[in-house]
C-alpha cells in the first residue's frame, strides 16, 4: 500500500504544476462505472474522466479497434481478459510496464498474469469472475437435493432432480457460451492457446477439453440437462418457474439471474464449483475485464493514475461490490467481507466466504489467443450444429480447433501443433 | 468547345459561363454521387484487395494492412459456409418472394374489385405492417414463435398437440419468410393497386360488353396490364432477399438454428465487425453487389420484352 501511495504522489507531482485540467476519455460499460467515475472526478480536480458506454465487452472491443485505427481511441478502455491479446496484436494498447511496478502487490499473481505478458503490461485487472455453482436453494430444499461437490456427483444429483420433478433440469448446456465452456475446460486442465517467441500452439481438442465435452454430451443424451441458448425469453421463463436448478458460471451470475427473476431474490445461493474427482478445487475465471491505456493516448501518466485509483481506492472497490462485481484487487476482495451479499443470494450468510475461497484458488497461467472472437463464433456455430443435429460435441470441438488454426495460419501467425 | 459556340456571342465571359453552366448545374448531383456512392464503392474495392497480416513484432506479432491481391475473394469463394448461406437465402427467397407478390396481387385485385367494401380501412390495415420497423417486427414474431410465449403453441398445447416447432429444424424457413411476407405484402400491394387504378376504365367497359366475367377480367386484362408493376415489385423483393439480414439476426439469439453465417450478409457482418476483418467483409460485399446486379439485369432482360414491349 505504501508503494501505491508513493506512485500516486509522484503522478501528482507531474500534473500538479500544470494549471490545465487533463481530460481522460474512458470507454466502459455497466452502471457500476458511473459511481466510480464520479467519485474519481470529485477527488481529482486536475484530472477529469469522461466516460462513454460503448456497449458490452464485444461491442466495445470492436469499436475500439476501429477508433484506434482512425487514431481517436479513448485514453482508457475496459477490455475483457480474453480479448486483450487480440487488442495487443492490433496495436490498440500501450505497454505500461514501467509505470505499474508498485501495483503488482495489489493483485494475486494469477490475476496479474491476466494482463502481463512476458513483462509487457497492457492493463490493470479490474474485476474477475471466478467460477462458482449458483443454485436455486429453495428448489434444492423442496426437492430434497444435496449440493454436488464433484462433477460426478453433479450428474447423480441431476438424475435425482429429474426423478423428483420431470419438468425440472439440473442445468442448461449452452452451445453458444464459449467463455463458460472455456472455464470448465480450463478447470479440467485444458490449455487452448500457448505462445512462446511468437510461436503459437492451439489445443481446443486436447484430452481435458474432450473429456469435458463428453461429460456434457452424456448429460444431454440422458436428458439430464437442457441444451439451448441462455437468457432467451424461453430460458428466462424456465428459470422463473424454478425449472432450471443451477448455473455454473462466474461470480457475476447472481446479478444476471436477478435481472430476469427478481421474484426469486433470496432463493438462490452459491457453492464452490464442482471439481473432478481426484482433482484440486481450483476453478477458472469466466468473464471480467481489465482497464487498459490505449496506444493512441498521449496522457499515459494521468491514465495510470486513474487506473491506480480504480484498483486501490476504497470508494472505487465499494462501488464495484455494491454493483455486483467481484474486484480484481486484493484490497477490494478484502472489503467484500463487510458487504451484504447480492440480492439474489440475499439470505446466504457465507456468500462472500465462498466467493473469496473461489477467487483464492484459480487456475494459473491462462493464455488467451489472438483471435478469440473467431474461436468464439466458430465454437458457437459448431456446438449449436452439434446440439441441433445430435452429432458429438467432441467433433464440434475438433471443428473449432481446425477453424481457429486455419484462420491463424491464414493471417500469418506461426502455429506449431 | 469554343469552336462550337456561335460567332455572334460578343464577350468571352458569356462564352465561359455558357461553357460552365451545365457543370454548375451538374455539380450538386456529381458531388453527392461521388461522396456517397463512387468513393465508398472505390474504397470497398480497395479494401477488398488488402488484408491484415501478422508481422514479427511485439509479444504476439502485430497486424498490419498489406496488399493481398485476390486472396480475400479466393478465400470466400472456397468458403463453404459463405455458399451455404446463399443456399439458405435461396430457400427463404423461394418461400417469401412468390407468396409476398401473390398475396399483394390478390389483395390489390380485391381492393380494385367494384364490389369490395371498407376499402380505405382494408388498404390501411394491410399497409400498416410495412410501417413497423423490421427489427421490431422480428422481435414481435420471435416472441410469438418461442414455445413458452407463443399464443399459437399455447393453443395447440392445450389441445394436446404439443408446441409448434417454429424455430426448430426446417420450421425456421417459413417462420422467417412469414415475417417478410407480413411486412412486405402491404407495400407491394400499394404499388400494384396504384398501377391498377391507372388502367383506363373504358377497357373494362369494352370487356364487359363483350361478356367478360369479373374473373376473366382480372386474369386476362388486369394482371397483364399491371405486369410492369409486378416486375418492379419482383425486383425489389429479389434485392430484398439478397440483402436479408435483420430478421435472421434478430431471431438468432432465440434459436440454435441460425448460425453467425446463416445468410451471406450475416457472413459479411461477422467478418467485418466480429472478426475485425473489414477487407474480407469488403470482398463479400463486392461479390453480393455483383451478384445482385447480374440477377437484376437478368430478370429485367427476361421480362422486359414481354411486359414493357407489349403495349408501348
Amino acid at each position: 500500500m505504501a508503494s501505491v501511495t508513493a506512485l500516486l504522489s509522484s503522478c501528482g507531482a507531474i500534473t500538479g504544476g500544470d494549471d490545465d485540467v487533463v481530460t481522460l476519455d474512458f470507454w466502459c460499460w455497466g452502471d457500476v462505472q458511473t459511481a466510480r467515475v464520479d467519485a474519481f472526478n470529485a477527488s481529482h480536480p486536475d484530472i477529469q474522466v469522461r466516460r462513454t458506454d460503448a456497449g458490452g465487452g464485444n461491442d466495445t472491443a470492436t469499436k475500439l479497434l476501429t477508433a484506434s485505427r482512425a487514431g481517436n481511441a479513448p485514453d482508457v478502455a475496459c477490455i475483457e481478459y480474453q480479448t486483450v491479446p487480440a487488442m495487443v496484436v492490433s496495436d490498440v494498447l500501450a505497454d505500461i510496464a514501467d509505470k505499474t511496478g508498485p501495483l503488482t502487490d495489489t493483485f494475486t499473481e494469477e490475476t496479474w498474469q491476466l494482463t502481463d505478458f512476458e513483462g509487457h503490461v497492457y492493463g490493470v485487472p479490474d474485476d474477475i469472475g471466478p467460477m462458482v455453482l449458483l443454485y436455486n436453494k429453495a428448489r434444492f430444499d423442496e426437492l430434497g437435493l444435496r449440493v454436488p461437490e464433484t462433477w460426478e456427483e453433479f450428474a447423480e444429483v441431476a438424475a435425482e432432480a429429474r426423478a423428483a420433478d420431470p419438468d425440472t433440469y439440473m442445468a442448461t448446456f449452452s452451445p453458444t457460451e464459449f467463455g463458460n465452456f472455456a472455464g470448465l475446460a480450463q478447470q479440467a486442465g485444458a490449455t487452448w492457446w500457448q505462445v512462446e517467441d511468437r510461436n503459437w500452439t492451439v489445443g481446443f481438442d486436447d484430452e481435458s477439453s474432450l473429456r469435458v465435452a463428453q461429460y456434457w454430451q452424456d448429460l444431454i443424451d440422458q436428458d439430464l440437462v437442457t441444451a439451448e441458448p441462455l437468457l432467451t425469453p424461453e430460458w428466462n421463463n424456465r428459470v422463473n418457474r424454478g425449472e432450471i436448478l443451477t448455473w455454473p458460471a462466474g461470480l457475476w451470475s447472481p446479478s444476471v439471474i436477478y435481472s430476469i427473476a427478481e421474484g426469486q431474490a433470496g432463493d438462490w445461493a452459491i457453492a464452490p464449483l464442482p471439481h473432478w474427482e481426484g482433482d484440486s478445487n481450483a476453478v477458472a475465471l469466466q468473464g471480467g475485464s481489465a482497464l487498459c491505456v490505449t496506444s493512441n493516448s498521449d496522457q499515459v501518466d494521468a491514465a495510470v493514475e486513474f487506473l491506480t485509483w480504480m484498483a486501490t481506492a476504497q470508494e472505487s472497490t465499494d462501488a464495484q461490490i455494491a454493483g455486483g462485481q467481484y474486484p480484481a484487487s486484493l484490497n477490494g476482495q478484502a472489503a467484500t467481507a463487510e458487504s451484504p451479499p447480492p440480492a439474489l443470494t440475499g439470505s446466504q450468510e457465507d456468500y462472500w466466504e465462498v466467493a473469496t475461497e473461489a477467487a483464492a484458488s484459480t487456475v494459473p497461467h491462462i493464455q488467451w489467443g489472438p483471435n478469440v472472437t473467431t474461436a468464439n463464433d466458430a465454437f458457437a456455430d459448431a456446438f449449436s450444429a452439434a446440439v441441433r443435429d445430435h452429432t458429438p460435441l467432441t467433433d464440434a470441438l475438433r471443428n473449432t480447433q481446425e477453424e481457429v488454426v486455419e484462420e491463424m495460419e491464414r493471417v500469418g501467425f506461426h502455429v506449431t501443433g | 468547345m469554343s469552336g462550337n459556340s456561335p460567332p455572334r456571342v460578343p464577350s468571352s465571359g458569356r462564352g465561359i459561363s455558357k461553357f460552365l453552366a451545365p457543370y454548375v448545374f451538374l455539380t450538386p448531383a456529381l458531388v453527392l454521387f461521388a461522396a456517397f456512392l463512387a468513393i465508398p464503392v472505390l474504397y470497398a474495392l480497395y479494401l477488398s484487395v488488402h488484408g491484415l497480416r501478422i508481422v514479427d513484432e511485439g509479444v504476439f506479432g502485430l497486424r498490419k494492412e498489406v496488399f493481398v491481391g485476390f486472396a480475400n475473394y479466393a478465400d470466400l469463394l472456397a468458403d463453404g459456409s459463405f455458399w451455404a448461406g446463399f443456399g439458405r437465402m435461396a430457400l427463404y427467397g423461394l418461400l417469401a418472394v412468390p407468396l409476398t407478390l401473390g398475396l399483394a396481387l390478390l389483395f390489390a385485385l380485391l381492393l380494385d374489385h367494384g364490389g369490395s367494401r371498407a376499402r380505405r380501412f382494408s388498404r390501411a390495415a394491410l399497409f400498416i405492417p410495412y410501417a413497423v420497423p423490421g427489427v421490431i417486427a422480428s422481435l414481435l414474431w420471435g416472441f410469438m414463435y418461442l414455445p413458452s410465449t407463443s399464443p399459437f403453441s399455447y393453443l395447440t398445447d392445450k389441445m394436446g398437440l404439443g408446441t409448434i416447432p417454429f424455430l426448430d429444424g426446417n420450421g425456421i424457413y417459413p417462420s422467417l419468410a412469414n415475417i417478410a411476407i407480413w411486412g412486405g405484402t402491404g407495400f407491394n400491394m400499394i404499388i400494384i393497386y396504384t398501377s391498377l387504378r391507372g388502367i383506363p376504365p373504358e377497357l373494362y367497359d369494352a370487356a364487359r360488353i363483350d361478356g367478360c366475367s369479373e374473373w376473366r377480367l382480372a386474369w386476362r386484362i388486369k394482371v397483364p396490364l399491371v405486369a410492369p408493376a409486378l416486375v418492379l415489385t419482383g425486383l425489389f423483393s429479389l434485392i430484398g432477399t439478397l440483402q436479408v439480414y435483420g430478421e435472421p439476426k434478430m431471431l438468432s439469439p432465440m434459436t440454435i438454428e441460425i448460425s453467425q453465417t446463416w445468410v451471406p450478409v450475416m457472413h459479411i457482418y461477422r467478418d467485418g465487425f466480429v472478426r475485425d476483418d473489414l477487407p474480407m467483409a469488403a470482398a463479400g460485399s463486392v461479390i453480393i453487389a455483383v451478384g445482385t446486379l447480374l440477377l437484376s439485369v437478368g430478370l429485367l432482360r427476361v421480362t422486359q420484352r414481354r411486359t414493357f414491349g407489349g403495349f408501348q
